[in-house]
């Protein structure tokens, strides 16, 4: 059970860094069209940006950290 | 390609050549890359590729050839669960233990049942898989101390949400009466400084971080370990309201809508709603499991045995079987047992639903648990602990509660990816609004829906957050998830109050759908005994006389027929001597003495042989054989002197239950492996138009199959031990008749009482609770497709209103609710066959307990 924990903090640590970089992404992008389109005021740009983030964040958390949890244990059973 | 190691602990194995048969089943699977089977071990080795074949196929393989995989089960108690999406973390984090096989997690019980390969895997391993996810586990207790603890625990719940309703609501009204003080005759009432946006942020503050904490809370333990819940929802949907609140109110100029827009109101009535709907779930979804308290209440506590002559009272876990137990008028019977003294009435209609009390006598059943009326009797315990009938009983409504029905499957995928759907849904309602749909369509003169409150200066931003966050706020996955295992363990309940065992949800389901239904024949529409029906004399002598001289002509015998001849004239209280001489001829009849006088009893073939003239007595003798009935002839002194008729006689009640099944437009059939003409004769005494006659009892099973490749949806009526492969073939098994030993019994469904008719209630009730399921799964994905859409705003290009988020709150717990509401409205229901029971048995209270069918 030991060797499990840096495995299972490995997988948070990919996790975290995979799904706070696709809300990011989904976020900028969010931002990028509201500059590109024009006429929003910058809180409406940054706020928007903001709540497309926390619920990208919302979306992608599960589905990323399931993701990565199935294939470490695909990995970690492989490699035995 | 990634391998995944298991040793399986194997069963049954005594040589090579076991191990050589598991190993050639295992490695003809797809996917199994290795197999090491160790006969003194008892072990298997497997390697395989998780991605093309999983344990559970691996353990039916071994199965399939004749070997057991030991396998354990246990029952965890789950804490934290709020709605289906709960069940399917829970059940995600189980099945990906490596060991287990099946995990059935049950919310409105909060249970976790997991079937498990010890060694792979234990107890505790699962509860802290559980806790990873964000819920509390604890390997359930048995009985009536589990049952008080998890009453205390509901308790709890409902007291802490119930303090959370005295805080938040009265502060939540006030923080709306602040927000609407120039409406209305509010001016007049409510002081000015109740409106001010400070005040209100100090009333609205100690609501969202008090009682809204736990959504914060609960919602961020879910999402640290990946998982989604209802809690997100409302804390997305509270936070929201007051952090645009909070914007608003101290920096008006940052485009939320300004001081015209606060959402106080909002964030504070947001959270009293849902912590009101928490409380009314909290309190009402302990009475959908009634039925289990009921019958975990009928457990004895203390019996009084007889021990070396003395009386003494012991606890009833200390009854051992054999114990010789006394029990008294108006005193509980402790355990299953036989009479051996004494004489009762008892009743048994917790248990059976029996309406009328049961006469018990030496020799008789008795089943713990249920109670003793009239008389004090002695009874030698048989069954005593788990084995008891109600022990079975409970395990198997609980077994029956948290099993799945068919149709759950969809609700359960579609509240397992509501959370996700309705936040992706939230981005785009709020991608739309604040790209097109603002420019396009917005009017300041808009207002929220049932509310004076007008949107005025709001900004796109603030606009494009409001629909999003009321997305959020108003849908509703729990009244999905609920709708059906809620329904499933009220009508599982109601089943076992009147004597009816659903063994899972999927015999409800199908239960259904059925088209036809087949009767065994002897032993379930017959008593499976023959008995007198006629006795025919020649001129001259009476019916009296016949039976006296056939009863004294087989005194002696062992013969069927001949037991029946001796009990009718027992019945009829004729003293019957004993004859001079007996002889059986195998294939014709006996041949008696008495007082020198020759009494010949049989066949025509018998009388033939003796040369007896029976002309006077052939139309009688054809048209009986013709009903389907045996005849015998009797012969005194090579006199003819009249005939008997023999046949197996119908159960009670077998054609009223034939009639009422037909009635509900069910096609009834009968099975027997009885000749064409006596299997037809029955079928039309009881009404049956389809026999399937001369049917072996190694056939029965093929017999349904083939009905059933004729497109019917068949359920099977039989003896549970005898006729299971048939019961097992058939869509529903239903075992009738099955008394206290449960265990041995294999349908799907059982009849603890012999009556028939408790098919017809066994089918009411099933049509009952699948209407039940119907209405909520109705119910729950009318209101999420009515109100996300509105939600969303769909409506606001034509009529300009919007929904505001305290008001989806509202529908969001009352729709939660309906569903449970909805569902307890099973408590006060009786299949129509007991109400007229019960309305005979208040008009005529005598003449209704001659036929008891006991």
């Amino acid at each position: 059970m030991e060797s499990m924990e840096p495995i299972g903090r490995e997988i948070a640590r990919r996790s975290a860094i995979t799904y706070t970089a696709i809300s990011l992404l989904a976020a900028l992008l969010f931002f990028g069209a509201a500059t590109w389109k024009g006429g929003y005021s910058e809180v409406a740009r940054w706020g928007g940006a903001a709540w497309v983030f926390l619920l990208s964040m919302i979306v992608t958390m599960p589905l990323v950290t399931a993701y990565y949890r199935k294939r470490g244990r695909r990995t970690s059973i492989g490699g035995a | 390609m990634a391998l995944q190691q298991v040793s399986l602990p194997i069963l049954g194995m005594s040589c090579a050549s076991c191990a050589a048969t598991i190993e050639g089943v295992l490695k003809g699977i797809d996917g199994v890359a290795r197999v090491q089977v160790n006969v003194n071990g008892g072990r298997a080795l497997v390697a395989y590729e998780p991605e093309r074949v999983n344990l559970a196929r691996l353990v039916a393989a071994i199965q399939e050839v004749g070997y057991q995989v030991a396998t354990a089960q246990t029952t965890l108690q789950i804490s934290g669960m709020t709605c289906a999406s709960c069940v399917a973390h829970v059940e995600g984090a189980l099945r990906e233990l490596e060991g287990v096989l099946q995990a059935t997690v049950h919310l409105g019980l909060g249970l976790a049942r997991v079937e498990y390969i010890p060694g792979l895997v234990t107890p505790a391993q699962m509860i802290r898989a559980v806790q990873a996810v964000g819920y509390e586990a604890r390997v359930q207790e048995e009985g009536v101390s589990a049952l008080d603890r998890e009453r205390e625990a509901r308790q709890r719940e409902i007291r802490r949400q119930g303090l959370y309703l005295l805080f938040a609501a009265p502060l939540a009204l006030l923080v709306m009466l602040g927000t609407f003080r120039e409406y209305w005759i509010l001016p007049a009432i409510v002081p000015e400084w109740l409106g001010y946006k400070w005040v209100l942020a100090l009333l609205t503050t100690p609501v969202v971080l008090g009682p809204g904490r736990q959504f914060f809370v609960n919602s961020w333990r879910g999402l640290r370990h990946g998982v989604t819940d209802m809690n997100l929802l409302y804390a997305t949907g509270i936070g929201a309201a007051y952090g645009i609140a909070l914007i608003n109110t101290f920096f008006p100029k940052a485009g939320f809508g300004g001081e015209g827009a606060t959402f106080f109101e909002s964030a504070a009535l947001l959270t009293a709603f849902i912590v009101l709907g928490r409380f009314l779930e909290a309190v009402t979804r302990g009475r959908t499991s009634e039925a289990i308290r009921k019958l975990m209440k009928l457990q004895p506590k203390r019996a009084r045995v007889l021990r070396d002559g003395q009386e003494i009272e012991v606890p009833v876990e200390e009854v051992i079987v054999g114990d010789l137990i006394l029990v008294r008028p108006g005193e509980q019977i402790p355990v299953d047992g036989v009479v051996v003294e004494g004489y009762s009435a008892v009743d048994e209609s917790m248990l059976t639903g029996e309406s009328m009390p049961v006469e018990k006598r030496p020799g008789d059943e008795v089943i713990g648990g249920t109670m003793n009326k009239t008389g004090a009797f002695k009874f030698r315990a048989t069954r005593v602990g788990a084995e008891t009938a109600l022990a079975q009983i409970i395990r198997l409504v609980e077994e029956a509660q948290a099993s799945k029905a068919p149709i759950q499957k969809l609700a359960d995928w579609v509240a397992g990816h509501f959370i996700l759907g309705v936040h992706l849904l939230a981005i785009l309602v709020f991608v739309f609004w604040f790209f097109v749909g603002y420019e396009r369509f917005f009017d300041p003169n808009s207002a929220f829906l049932l509310s004076p409150y007008r949107l005025g200066e709001i900004g796109v931003f603030g606009f494009s957050l409001l629909l999003s966050v009321t997305v959020l706020v108003i849908s509703c996955p729990c009244a999905v998830g609920l709708a059906t295992p809620s329904a499933i363990m009220a009508g599982t309940g109601k089943a076992a109050e009147h004597g009816v065992l659903f063994k899972n949800a999927e015999a409800i389901e199908n239960a259904t759908k059925l088209t036809t239904i087949v009767f065994d024949k002897t032993g379930t529409l017959t008593r499976g005994e023959p008995s007198v029906t006629d006795v025919i004399a020649v001129e001259g002598v009476t019916p009296e006389e016949v039976l006296w001289w056939a009863a004294l002509a087989e005194k002696n015998s062992e013969h069927p027929l001949g037991e029946a001849v001796l009990r009718a004239a027992r019945a009829r209280g004729l003293e019957i001597p004993d004859a001079e001489a007996f002889q059986a001829i195998p294939g014709h009849g006996v041949e008696a003495r008495y007082q020198g006088e020759r009494i010949l009893l049989g066949n025509r073939k018998l009388m033939r042989e003796h040369g007896i003239d029976l002309s006077g007595l052939q139309p009688q003798a054809e048209a009986l054989e013709r009903e389907g009935k045996t005849v015998m002839f009797l012969a005194r002194s090579d006199q003819a002197l009249g005939l008997l008729a023999v046949a197996d006689t119908l159960k009670p009640y077998a054609i009223e239950a034939i009639r009422r099944l037909q009635a509900m437009g069910l096609k009834v059939v009968m099975l027997t492996g009885d000749n064409r003409r006596t299997a037809e004769a029955i079928a039309r005494q009881l009404g049956i138009d389809r026999v399937l006659a001369e049917v072996l009892p190694q056939d029965k099973a093929a017999e349904i199959r083939r009905l059933q490749q004729e497109g019917h949806r068949v359920a099977m009526v039989g003896d549970g031990v005898n006729d299971a492969p048939a019961l097992a073939q058939a869509d529903v098994g239903i075992a009738i008749g099955s008394g206290t030993d449960i265990a041995k019994e294999t349908g799907h469904v059982i009849l603890i009482r012999e009556d028939l008719r408790d098919v017809v209630v066994a089918l009411d009730i099933a049509r009952a609770t699948m209407r039940k399921v119907k209405e909520n799964l109705f119910w729950a994905f009318i209101y999420n497709t009515v109100s996300i859409p509105i939600a969303a705003g769909v409506l606001y290009p034509a009529f300009r209103v919007v929904v505001s988020p305290e008001w989806a709150a509202f529908l969001m717990a009352l729709s939660s609710l309906t569903v449970t509401l909805n569902t307890l409205r099973m408590r006060g229901y009786v299949p129509a066959l007991r109400r007229e029971e019960r309305a005979t048995v208040r008009a005529h209270p005598v003449a209704a307990s001659a036929p008891s069918g006991q």
